[in-house]
């Protein structure tokens, strides 16, 4: 993996195809049809100029994807692939091709008064004023900001001091989903949407979110994560050979099939989307409770919001994957940040599987941590061997490392009988005492 | 076994389709307008009768993405002028053959059918005639009207490809195997992948199986045949998310379908007439001169509607000793390219590596499946690539040093 500078280049196919030659340095490509985004490719320095035909023909399988995917919405599969429903005839008759995308992209922003946003932090405020910034810039403002600081040491209270609609509120017991449940607590909005402080937010994300739960009637919406930059190795590695957080640029629909599909192995739920870019209907809170305090950063590892979306498909609510929300985010920079984050994951993924199976009984769960997991290790042992990949070895032995200590939880019966998921105040309940206005 | 070979146009409503007594499944080539969209193998009960809703339904499955796809295309081009400058070259094409007179007539009449609409400027075909037995060849060329004949008497593919090349005219020369049969779209198709890029130094097409007749040929296609789908694509010098390439040459073409610009053909030197030599190294000379255009910084357009249908090995003891071939081929390539091109050799041995594990893998994986064919191809497969890592490439540049004394 050598250190050579990358750049992301954005290209509105809506304009056209052009050459692009990146002044020669290898770059991520994002297409986009005005603010919609159609799909990603990486080049290396030797595949630059990017010329006309080659754009083009991305350009054909990129917009008749989205056109098929936005003419009737697809529901997902186990895999979080779609279940193709599109007939010859259909697609025959099908008229007004790129028109379809030229009204999804001129479609006007809704208002996005009714939606609060819930930035969770701990101890970076320099990006997390990067954050709020790019919150402040937003085309239709959010009704309301909570900044949820979860540092004992309150240090992001002085930068929110002073920006009008942010509220800020202390939560010193560490716990990303302690964090988020004091965020919902002090949020007042009908939607609830939450980000993170590594990540920026182009100027249309708050209206896309309304839009889409508003016009849904689903009971959870994620959206696209793309990466902020892609400077080091380490991110790479993450975006382009990993596959990021999520890497979809079509709607998608997760309900209740796509967690009986595989409900005897262990449902994917983690494919529907990221923390990063997550919004909810305040009342499934009521429903369903907060995030289960056990999960997440600063307690098991994480795994806490695809734990959530479980509970919602479970009972019997739907999941919208709908990639018009993008975000931008800043990946982790080196290679021991990387492999810690890598081990959270596996240790925190465990655990849900345990608070999964212990909550609804389902099986399938614990098959996955001693089937399906020990398979994808020994599979991707394999594959890094034949490719000599010695790095993502390396990032394997953190993963195994971090299912090894999620196996912890299963013999922790005082753990697992802390069944009971953080008490969440009514909509429009009075905010608590913790809640200041900046 | 058998496959029917269907052709659909999904403009139109699909027919039923019955299948003989030995008939275990259908190919379906799928078009759209005429041009080809997709290729689908679907096997069927021997016999069975699909009515046209089942067919219907099959292309459904796996080509209404295609349908749409194309459609989007002429949506963008009519929004989307095309920029290409004027003025189209001229193309040689170019048969290098061998004592299959009644295999190069049936290309010559599907050349024929195409030529009357040929895009390029100039079009002419030549037929090269390699250390021939007897006269059939020289007959069968000559009883089609502007067909050009050269004999090459020193044996082997790439001594013929290179006299194809010193005796060409245009300023593309299309390289075409004489068992194989080229369809309606394949000048256009060339002619678009030509186009299409200012840089190209070559272009591959699809290849297609004429016939599915034998178990060799129906086993053969089921494993991925010569196919590499319906994505133009173009390959460079890199390529990301294949950290080999272009050391892994074989995914930007087969040699029965190649075009290259003559005058970058010229400056590389030409084929080297240690590959492709016939029986002792019957392979690798397509990958060596992928490879070497892909170095020298000019790109390969693969265009599936530049498209052939091949006539694949039609005993099961032929397809194994092709498995062979393309093992002793590919390493042969490997060695060579390990002692000419230093600078990839990081990528070379790492690609000997991937090899010899992949080809293992499947020796496991048939072995444990107990499917006796597929492990005795896989066997062949390896064994052909160690003769050819242990010095093939050597005994064979002295035996065509050897042809090529004898020829003075």
């Amino acid at each position: 993996m050598k250190d050579e500078r990358w750049t992301i280049r954005h290209i509105d196919l809506a304009d056209g195809p052009r050459v692009l030659d990146a002044d020669g340095a290898p770059c991520l490509l994002v297409y986009w049809w005005r603010g919609l985004p159609l799909g990603a490719r990486a080049l290396r320095a030797a595949e630059l100029p990017y010329r006309r035909a080659q754009m083009t023909a991305d350009a054909v399988r990129l917009a008749a994807d989205q056109v098929a995917a936005r003419r009737s919405l697809r529901i997902a599969g186990y895999d979080g692939q779609p279940r193709a429903c599109l007939t010859v005839a259909e697609a025959l008759e099908a008229d007004g091709l790129l028109e379809t995308l030229d009204r999804l992209a001129a479609e006007p922003a809704p208002s996005a008064e009714r939606l609060s946003v819930v930035i969770c932090t701990r101890g970076r405020p320099e990006m997390l004023r990067a954050c709020l910034d790019s919150l402040a810039r937003q085309a239709a403002p959010p009704g309301q900001i909570v900044v949820v600081d979860n540092a004992a040491d309150g240090g992001a209270a002085p930068v929110c001091a002073g920006r009008a609609g942010v509220s800020y509120v202390h939560e010193p017991r560490p716990g990303l989903s302690i964090a988020r449940n004091a965020g919902i607590a002090a949020a007042r909005g009908e939607f609830v949407a939450f980000t993170d402080d590594d990540v920026e937010l182009p100027a249309n994300w708050t209206a896309e979110i309304v839009r889409a739960l508003a016009g849904s009637g689903a009971e959870a919406v994620t959206g696209l994560v793309l990466p902020a930059r892609l400077e080091t190795s380490a991110q790479r590695a993450f975006e382009l050979d990993l596959g990021g957080f999520t890497s979809r640029h079509f709607p998608l629909r997760f309900d209740r099939s796509f967690l009986e599909e595989t409900r005897r192995v262990g449902p994917q739920v983690w494919r529907i989307g990221a923390g990063a870019n997550m919004a909810f209907r305040r009342t499934v809170f009521a429903r369903f409770g907060g995030f289960d305090e056990r999960l997440g950063a600063g307690a098991s590892g994480c795994s806490e919001d695809s734990e959530y979306w479980y509970r919602i498909l479970h009972g019997g609510g739907v999941c919208l994957y709908e990639p018009r929300a993008v975000v931008f985010h800043h990946h982790r920079g080196d290679w021991p940040g990387l492999r810690s984050q890598y081990r959270a994951y596996m240790k925190g993924h465990v655990a849900a599987l345990v608070v999964q199976a212990d909550r609804y009984g389902d099986r399938g769960n614990i098959r996955r941590m001693f089937r399906q997991l020990p398979a994808y290790f020994t599979r991707t042992a394999a594959t890094s061997i034949q490719n000599t990949a010695w790095w993502r070895l390396r990032l394997l032995a953190s993963e195994v490392l971090g299912w090894a200590e999620g196996l912890q939880y299963l013999l922790r019966p005082g753990w697992r009988a802390r069944g009971q998921v953080g008490e969440v105040a009514e909509p429009g309940a009075a905010a608590p005492e913790a809640v200041r206005h900046a | 076994m058998a496959y029917r070979i269907v052709e659909l146009e999904l403009s139109r409503p699909l027919s039923e389709i019955v299948l003989a007594p030995g008939e275990e499944g259908v190919a379906l080539v799928a078009r759209f307008e005429d041009e080809l969209v997709g290729f689908a193998m679907v096997p069927q009960p021997a016999g069975s009768v699909l009515g046209a809703p089942d067919v219907t339904r099959l292309a459904d499955r796996r080509f209404a993405a295609a349908v749409l796809q194309a459609r989007t295309e002429k949506a963008l081009g009519a929004r989307w002028p095309d920029q290409r400058a004027p003025g189209a070259p001229s193309l040689t094409i170019a048969i290098c053959t061998r004592d299959r007179a009644p295999r190069l007539r049936r290309l010559l009449a599907s050349l024929d059918a195409v030529r009357p609409g040929s895009p390029f400027a100039g079009l002419d075909i030549l037929v090269v005639d390699n250390a021939p037995s007897d006269d059939s060849t020289r007959e069968a060329a000559a009883a089609f009207e502007g067909v050009r004949y050269v004999r090459e008497p020193r044996a082997g593919l790439d001594f013929a490809r290179n006299t194809a090349l010193a005796n060409a005219t245009g300023e593309w020369l299309a390289f075409l195997d004489d068992d194989v049969v080229v369809d309606r779209g394949y000048l256009h198709g060339l002619y678009r992948a030509v186009r299409s890029t200012p840089d190209a130094g070559g272009c591959s097409g699809l290849v297609l199986p004429f016939r599915l007749e034998t178990d060799a040929q129906v086993h053969f296609e089921k494993n991925g045949g010569f196919g590499r789908g319906f994505a133009r694509t173009e390959f460079r010098a890199e390529r990301h998310g294949n950290g080999l390439h272009p050391v892994g040459a074989g995914i930007v073409g087969a040699g029965c379908n190649m075009a290259f610009e003559r005058r970058l053909l010229l400056e590389l030197g030409g084929f080297d007439e240690a590959l492709d030599t016939g029986a002792p190294l019957p392979g690798g000379g397509d990958l060596d001169i992928f490879y070497r255009v892909l170095r020298s910084g000019r790109a390969i357009v693969y265009e599936p509607t530049y498209a052939v249908y091949h006539e694949h090995r039609e005993t099961l003891p032929q397809l194994k000793r092709q498995y062979w071939s393309w093992g002793l081929g590919f390493m042969a390539f490997l060695v060579k390219s390990w002692r000419a091109d230093r600078p990839l050799r990081g990528r070379q041995a790492a690609m000997v590596w991937w090899w010899v594990l992949d080809r293992l893998g499947a020796i496991v994986r048939a072995g444990l499946k107990g499917r006796r064919r597929e492990l005795s191809f896989a066997f062949a497969e390896f064994a052909g690539g160690v003769q050819g890592l242990a010095g093939e490439y050597d005994r064979s540049l002295a035996r065509v040093r050897a042809i090529r004394s004898a020829a003075r």
